[in-house]
């Protein structure tokens, strides 16, 4: 959604063309996101010419300030329907940044990884709005991402697994 | 106008940017090297949205205040204290991203 699609898009934006194809995840409520990542995509293949890139829309997991127990209930239904969605794509690294959207796709790719069918390596870098406190995304995939990036010195003296580079976005 | 596509027009324009603590804002006028003052609510806001704000101030990028501070701030303020935003660097990203998956 919005302000993390705008943040992903810069991540990306240095990135060498050997990360394709680009398969795009996103909210079905998100109504800007698509025109962004097609602009996005529109510009990368003036430079690169063979840039190939998909989009999925899945259920939103949750809405802000959902109640507790009708979060479980929408997050599993997320989950169902993203787990296909993953199989299917197989991807071999997942790079994401907290919105809800991203949970239920992680933990799809986890569990493709537990029964041996794909292995994908989790990148979760949180949001530059996050200086002092993690998002609920990133607090759940702190202990199951393989890199959790944060982009301020804060966080990373509280959370010292995660990976400290700076500003990135 | 309530709501535009973009404000990278307006905001190129602007010699002076007043504006609520949201991200995207406080960042995109940053960006564009024009000075910000960012007023907050802290009744309204989640806590969350005043954690980047209050960095920022304190790095010394903007000047902050609230609604009923807002006029006395703009007699007061002192422009040439704000310091200039570095831009953030995806390319530290990239170098990561391709030591983590092999494709050094």
């Amino acid at each position: 959604t919005g302000g993390h699609t705008t943040e992903i898009l810069r991540l990306l934006s240095c990135l060498p063309e050997s990360y394709s194809p680009r398969h795009y995840i996103f909210a079905d409520s998100d109504k800007m996101s698509e025109a962004k990542i097609r602009s996005f995509e529109q510009k990368r293949s003036e430079r690169f010419s063979n840039s190939q890139f998909t989009l999925d829309r899945v259920p939103r997991s949750r809405e802000v300030g959902q109640s507790w127990t009708s979060s479980v209930v929408t997050t599993l239904y997320s989950i169902l329907y993203s787990l296909p969605l993953t199989y299917k794509l197989k991807p071999d690294l997942i790079l994401c940044n907290g919105p809800g959207t991203c949970v239920p796709v992680c933990i799809s790719a986890l569990l493709l990884g537990l029964l041996r069918i794909k292995r994908a390596i989790i990148v979760y870098v949180e949001s530059i709005c996050r200086v002092e406190t993690l998002s609920l995304s990133g607090k759940i995939l702190y202990y199951f991402s393989d890199y959790f990036i944060v982009q301020w010195p804060d966080l990373k003296e509280k959370y010292p697994k995660s990976v400290y580079l700076g500003r990135i976005v | 106008f309530r709501f535009k596509d973009s404000l990278a027009e307006d905001l190129r324009r602007a010699d002076l940017v007043i504006s609520h603590a949201g991200a995207g804002s406080c960042l995109e006028t940053l960006e564009k090297g024009k000075p910000l003052i960012v007023v907050t609510n802290e009744k309204l806001m989640n806590n969350h949205q005043l954690e980047l704000a209050k960095q920022l101030h304190r790095d010394g990028h903007v000047l902050c205040c609230n609604c009923s501070t807002l006029v006395e701030t703009l007699q007061s303020m002192d422009l040439s204290t704000l310091k200039p935003f570095p831009p953030g660097q995806p390319e530290k990203f990239a170098l990561f991203l391709d030591k983590v998956v092999g494709f050094q």
